[in-house]
């Protein structure tokens, strides 16, 4: 098992006591917990963080309370240096179903999340950046058809792609993994490590109910489930990926001890 | 062909164009048929009702009462079309989302009621045509639009707030150029209703003339072949416009073809 050298210091995102009920029905109760970023010497090491919990728990409601689309019923997600509360649009979400504008090429849907980047680019300069992140993706040969024309995993890395042009720093997936086969899931792995490695602070947040996967890409990882006597779904767990050895290993799934926790962790959401 | 012809029965097989334009042919004709066995006496038969169209047709004053009536049906549609879509955008402004709801509402109000009131505030036969026919097609288009405008999935508002668009320009991307190819099926499904009315507005104010003028007065000499003519004419048209504006569609915004069933 590898051991890296590394430090964590600025706090990034914090969720802060997240409640969350639907009438009468606790979803979500005192959701904890914090972001930092970690340093590691010569490299841009970006944050990839997961929550992990069964279907129905609510990862879905937490995932759109991150993102600032919903507000909790009580408690805040503050995010950045000055830890304000998270506002719509600070924060990237791929979601469940890869939605994109079906009116529009996928030049067009690439281009279009340059363009609020608040950035100041040429026409030229935006054509060779989109081009130059859709070689990377091997999304070169579809850039002038229709998202409906793709196919879920194609849709999902224009989704992808689209938010980092944003110039978002955090990004939640939600459920990046489902409805993708193996040699597909090894590749998203492998953009989602890209992505992360872009910039230092960038901070990808996975919400999935595929242990092995989301552990896998993952430095940190929150169990998401109900404890006894409580209602509503809160972290029961965290996993430290980096002191275990697991984190930033793309071949860690073949690990029979990095499996073992994987087992481990089935009984516990 | 076995197979397709088991195709033909089971619920939501597709089967080739050729087989569709096949089916249409033969059942046309069984229905053409059924017609000319059945209708002798007071409903006149296929041949004598071609008979007519070809005498209608044939006469140049025919063709001026024709254009009328495209004429206005157009004019109807355009101005029908801006107002409509007006009212449907601004009912996401919530100040106008009222006038939206009453708009809608007023499918419910009849023409007939409201023709003396028309006369009143209109100049003349073709200002009382125009608001009549309005005042009937607005509602239904409004009502379409608005319903197209509630099925947007919300994702797509949040996808906006990502991008950090502001409300302005969500509206314009998801609601506006998103669903402008829907403004045209609108219109599509919506001309049937223009069309229908045209011949009842002209009815209203005969001196105009029109091919619902036409058709009243077939109808009072009980030349029931040429009544017939007509709503044959009339319903040729109909086809033809709801074809052209379907290809218009698929021309104009080439990822609707995506989206169908094949
Ligand atoms: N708008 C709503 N009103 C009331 N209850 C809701 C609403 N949306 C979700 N819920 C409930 O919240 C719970 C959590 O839903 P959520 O979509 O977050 O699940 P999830 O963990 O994402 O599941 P999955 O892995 O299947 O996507 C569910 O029990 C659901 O019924
Ligand atoms: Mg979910």
């Amino acid at each position: 098992m590898a051991q890296h050298v590394y430090t964590k210091d600025a706090l990034l995102l914090k969720a802060d006591n997240i409640c969350l009920k639907y009438g009468d029905k606790q979803i979500l109760s005192d959701v904890n917990f914090e972001i930092h970023n970690i340093q590691r010497p010569n490299m841009s090491q970006g944050q990839v963080v997961s929550l992990i919990g069964r279907s129905g728990v609510g990862k879905t409601q937490l995932f759109k309370i991150l993102a600032g689309l919903i507000k909790p019923t009580s408690g805040t997600v503050t995010i950045d240096e000055d830890q304000h509360v998270v506002r719509p649009g600070e924060v990237g979400i791929i979601p469940q179903n890869y939605i994109l504008f079906n009116h529009r090429t996928i030049y067009q849907n690439l281009k279009i999340g340059l363009d609020f980047s608040g950035q100041k680019v040429s026409d030229e300069q935006e054509k060779s950046i989109i081009e130059d992140y859709a070689s990377k993706f091997g999304l070169s040969e579809h850039l002038k058809k229709y998202p409906m024309q793709l196919s879920g995993g194609q849709r999902q890395r224009v989704s992808i792609i689209q938010q980092v042009l944003t110039g978002n720093k955090f990004i939640l997936l939600d459920e990046p993994f489902s409805g993708l086969d193996i040699l597909m899931v090894d590749k998203v792995i492998d953009l989602l490590i890209q992505v992360s490695t872009i910039n230092e602070f960038n901070t990808l947040i996975i919400v999935s109910h595929d242990i092995e996967n989301a552990l896998a890409l993952s430095d940190t990882a929150y169990i998401l489930a109900n404890k006894e006597g409580v209602a509503g779904a809160t972290v029961t767990e965290t996993i430290d990926l980096i002191q275990l050895g697991f984190a930033w290993d793309r071949d860690i799934r073949q690990s029979a001890h990095f499996q073992e926790l994987v087992a481990q962790i089935k009984f516990k959401i | 062909m076995k197979e397709t012809l088991k195709n033909s029965v089971l619920p939501l097989s597709s089967i080739s164009k050729q087989t569709l334009i096949i089916l249409v042919i033969a059942e046309s004709a069984i229905a053409l048929l059924a017609w000319h066995l059945t209708g002798n006496g007071l409903i006149p038969s296929p041949l004598r009702v071609l008979d007519a169209i070809i005498k209608l047709v044939t006469e140049a004053s025919f063709y001026d009462e024709f254009f009328k009536s495209i004429g206005l049906s157009f004019k109807g549609m355009g101005i029908s079309l801006v107002v409509a879509v007006l009212v449907s955008y601004l009912s996401l402004i919530p100040i106008f989302n009222p006038i939206a709801k009453f708009v809608i509402k007023c499918r419910y109000l009849t023409l007939t009621g409201l023709i003396f009131l028309f006369t009143l505030l209109t100049q003349d036969g073709s200002q009382l045509r125009i608001s009549l026919l309005l005042f009937g097609i607005v509602p239904f288009f409004v009502t379409s639009l608005m319903s197209i405008i509630d099925t947007i999935n919300v994702q797509e508002y949040e996808l906006c707030k990502t991008l950090r668009m502001n409300n302005w320009q969500t509206l314009w991307e998801v609601v506006i150029v998103g669903r402008l190819d829907q403004v045209i099926e609108v219109m599509r499904q919506n001309f049937a209703i223009s069309w229908m009315m045209i011949t009842m507005v002209e009815g209203y104010s005969m001196s105009e003339g029109g091919l619902g003028t036409m058709l009243i007065k077939s109808n009072k000499y009980l030349d029931l072949s040429t009544v017939f003519a007509i709503l044959v004419i009339i319903f040729l048209i109909g086809i033809l416009f709801d074809y052209v504006l379907g290809q218009l569609r698929f021309w104009l915004f080439p990822y609707t073809k995506l989206q169908l069933r094949k």
